[in-house]
């Protein structure tokens, strides 16, 4: 614990306060503190200490007293969450307890959650995309949602910001629908990958298949060490390989001496002062002793994560915001989106038997989005577009060979054929009746209202939804593939834990809750970073604009803050 | 290369080592046909000696390890009794008991009880009449998953009981636990098995 002061009750007063700890509170504390800012971060979970707290980042197998499987009471802790397919014992402690934090579902919706420093950071897929002109005008050209107040030009410069910090590798492809990034040396395509890329890219024009681009290090990198290939990033990286808030944010903005970390505060509300005009503090609960106590800054960062931050400032009542902190538009807790997901194609590849791998790489090949990018490539069944992710491996279920003995316990041992897959990830459009609100009758574990969540996708995501499975199964095909299987596991938003949108950004104070600068329309010294303030959801990744979009505020903040301006 | 040469060794060390219990099992065989030589957790003594028999047919002792010498029969019996559920549980418990029916009304007895070649006779016709696991993609099975049934769901359960047990992972299979590099596309004849991990 020696890097973090989290004896923080001493101290009640600083220059800024940051709610959360994940992927964009991180930036937001690094930032902040890198500019001098006395600051505070609340974290609802423990201290998660880069590698002192990775318990399982060593364990194979078998070092489980049930290789991985869960027992009843463990699964009851993530009743909700085991539906994700991501819950095992390695990485069980770095997910939320669903029974203390319960949520209601309106309608069906997965609701992710990393309650510990770090968040989700130490979970993530770790796929980075910038998102392109295409994307922020996109509400703007068809109409749907409100206009983003910033285009590419207005955060192009903080993506090469975080992404030199960070460490993106990748492969540049001079594409407009996908900027490049400023890259690391790309992961490898193995013999099929390749193999498949070439008759893709052959047979369909206009679609690319590409490594996938990653916040994993192909070479040292600002003191971490590079990816070993182990695949096992979710029980968190000894090595630093990728970015987390723990080996990349956290640690930079603790150097400074500015960085206060105060573990196991369950923020209740921001607290507006209605004389002074603006947000004073916030008000926590200790997780541990009950205790209810308020600290105070000059500006407030709430990167909760989107429907932590939306909940929080929807607590956040004053007699100017009688509604909710900021809510002048009615606006938040609305537009929630998330990606689709699992709907695509699989199938088995014939050949390269004599071929294998070594390493097992945390990364697939992405096809970039081919739809509606331009007049001749234009749908008329659906608006925007989805992009793909996928792999080759050599795997085969060794149950299903109609064989048992010694013959067939031989013939197990050795890997079994090659497959690949390719699945979408398509952009949810942002409906206003996809929203979460506040259930005062269940409370949680501290006696707080918890969240009502009411989404679901609607037609144009089942329109891209049909033509991810179509395209996937025809270009599987194409591809030379045997037994092509197209699938679409037909399942309620959340899956994709791409959750955007209940505080969207915008150009007017009357349709969004927060301005160009990620700022409270009418509350401006507090800031919302977290994918609460998507406008849009693009069909790419969004971690990397979370980033840069918070990059850009904290700097904005304390420019105004030295102006006097906020 | 140095490398490669210390992963064959590390593979007749393997041989070496499962030699011995393999031979102990194969005098310790003749006991269980009277009572199982451990205690099950969950099971019954005739569910125990079902699922070891049948994962002894599935996967039996050659010059590598069988299923009973890295003792998949006991790691399963510990699974259902402290991972299932109790619908889970007497789910298992009833398909061992319909399992077993048939087999009596076959071939007269109890799978365990049963001569290899009535065993061999029962599994082929398993085989025959269990729907197969669809592909899974990220964790997730894909498409319509028919019921795969007692015999199949079994065997892919003894699976992964071999493949995870450390006698396995570590010397049967390719064993790597930081590989450092990405090597996209090996000759399968330098990595050998499949990798464990």
């Amino acid at each position: 614990m020696a890097n973090f002061n989290i004896d923080a009750k001493k101290d009640m007063t600083y220059d800024a306060i940051v709610v959360g700890s994940g992927i964009s509170g991180g930036w937001a504390a690094k930032e902040l503190c890198e500019k001098g800012l006395k600051t505070l971060v609340l974290e609802r979970g423990p201290i998660v200490e880069h590698v002192v707290d990775y318990p399982t980042m060593n364990w194979d197998p078998w070092d489980m007293e049930y290789r991985g499987g869960l027992t009843p009471e463990e699964k009851k802790k993530h009743y909700k969450n085991i539906r994700s397919g991501w819950v095992g014992k390695d990485t069980e402690h770095f997910w939320a307890d669903d029974e203390a934090n319960p949520y209601t579902e309106e309608k069906p919706f997965l609701w992710l959650r990393g309650h510990q420093m770090g968040g989700k950071s130490l979970l993530w897929g770790k796929q980075t995309y910038r998102w392109s002109d295409l994307d922020f005008e996109a509400n703007a050209k068809d109409g749907h949602g409100v206009d983003w107040p910033i285009r590419y030009k207005d955060i192009e410069p903080w993506y090469t910001y975080v992404e030199k910090f960070a460490g993106i590798s990748g492969e540049a492809l001079g594409l407009p629908q996908l900027p490049d990034s400023h890259f690391l040396p790309p992961m490898e395509l193995n013999c099929v990958e390749k193999h498949v890329k070439e008759r893709i890219e052959k047979n369909f024009e206009g679609r690319n298949m590409i490594i996938g681009r990653v916040a994993h290090l192909t070479q040292p990198h600002n003191g971490r060490g590079q990816c070993q290939n182990r695949n096992r990033c979710s029980r968190g990286c000894p090595y630093g390989a990728y970015f987390s808030s723990n080996a990349v944010t956290l640690p930079a903005a603790n150097a400074t001496g500015n960085l206060t970390i105060r573990p196991y505060s369950i923020v209740q509300e921001v607290i507006y002062d209605d004389a002074k005009g603006k947000a004073t503090g916030v008000r926590i609960i200790d997780a541990e002793t009950n205790e209810v106590i308020d600290y105070s800054s000059k500006i407030i960062f709430v990167n909760a994560s989107a429907l932590s931050t939306a909940h929080i400032l929807m607590n956040s009542t004053s007699k100017r915001f009688e509604n909710g902190l900021g809510n002048d538009s009615g606006e938040l807790g609305h537009n929630l989106m998330d990606h689709t997901y699992r709907v695509g194609a699989i199938g088995k590849v014939d050949g390269f038997e004599d071929k294998y791998y070594k390493g097992r790489r945390p990364n697939g090949i992405y096809i970039p989005r081919y739809w509606n990018i331009d007049e001749k490539s234009k749908s008329d069944k659906f608006l925007r577009g989805f992009g793909y992710q996928g792999g080759g491996y050599r795997g085969g279920n060794p149950a299903n060979e109609e064989s048992f003995g010694a013959a067939f316990k031989d013939s197990i041992l050795k890997p079994g054929g090659w497959e690949f897959f390719i699945t979408g990830f398509a952009e949810c459009l942002p409906y206003h009746d996809n929203k979460i609100s506040l259930n005062k009758d269940v409370l949680d574990k501290w006696g707080q209202p918890t969240l009502t969540i009411d989404a679901e996708f609607k037609e144009n995501e089942k329109a891209l939804n049909k033509q991810i499975q179509e395209d996937a199964v025809e270009m599987l095909e194409t591809a030379g593939l045997k037994d092509v299987m197209g699938f679409d596991k037909e399942h309620p938003p959340g899956y994709g834990v791409h959750e955007m949108g209940t505080a969207r950004m915008g150009r007017d104070p009357k349709t969004s809750v927060l301005n160009g600068f990620n700022q409270v329309h009418a509350a401006k010294n507090v800031f919302v970073t977290d994918g609460a303030c998507m406008t849009s959801s693009s069909c790419v990744n969004p971690s990397l604009t979370y980033m840069a979009l918070t990059a850009r505020a904290a700097d904005h903040a304390v420019s105004e803050l030295k102006k006097f301006n906020i | 290369m140095d490398r490669r040469k210390a992963l064959k060794k590390a593979g007749l060390l393997a041989g070496a080592t499962i030699a011995m219990p393999s031979l102990f099992s194969l005098l310790q065989s003749c006991k269980n046909e009277t009572r199982l030589d451990w205690q099950p957790e969950f099971f019954t003594e005739d569910e125990a000696k079902t699922i070891s028999a049948l994962i002894d047919t599935i996967l039996p002792t050659t010059d590598t390890p069988g299923g009973l010498d890295v003792k998949a029969d006991m790691f399963i019996d510990k699974v259902v009794a402290q991972t299932y559920d109790a619908e889970g549980q007497q789910n298992m418990r009833n398909a061992i008991a319909e399992f077993n029916a048939s087999c009596k009304g076959k071939y007269g007895a109890i799978f365990p009880e049963l001569s290899d070649a009535d065993k061999t006779a029962v599994l082929k016709e398993a085989e025959a009449s269990s729907p197969k696991f669809n592909p899974g993609v990220w964790g997730t099975t894909v498409g319509d998953q028919q019921p795969v049934g007692f015999y199949r769901s079994l065997k892919s359960m003894a699976i992964w009981a071999y493949f995870t047990s450390e006698e396995m992972g570590e010397n049967v299979l390719s064993y790597d636990p930081i590989p450092g590099t990405f090597e996209p596309c090996k000759p399968l004849s330098e990595v050998g098995n499949r990798w464990s991990l």
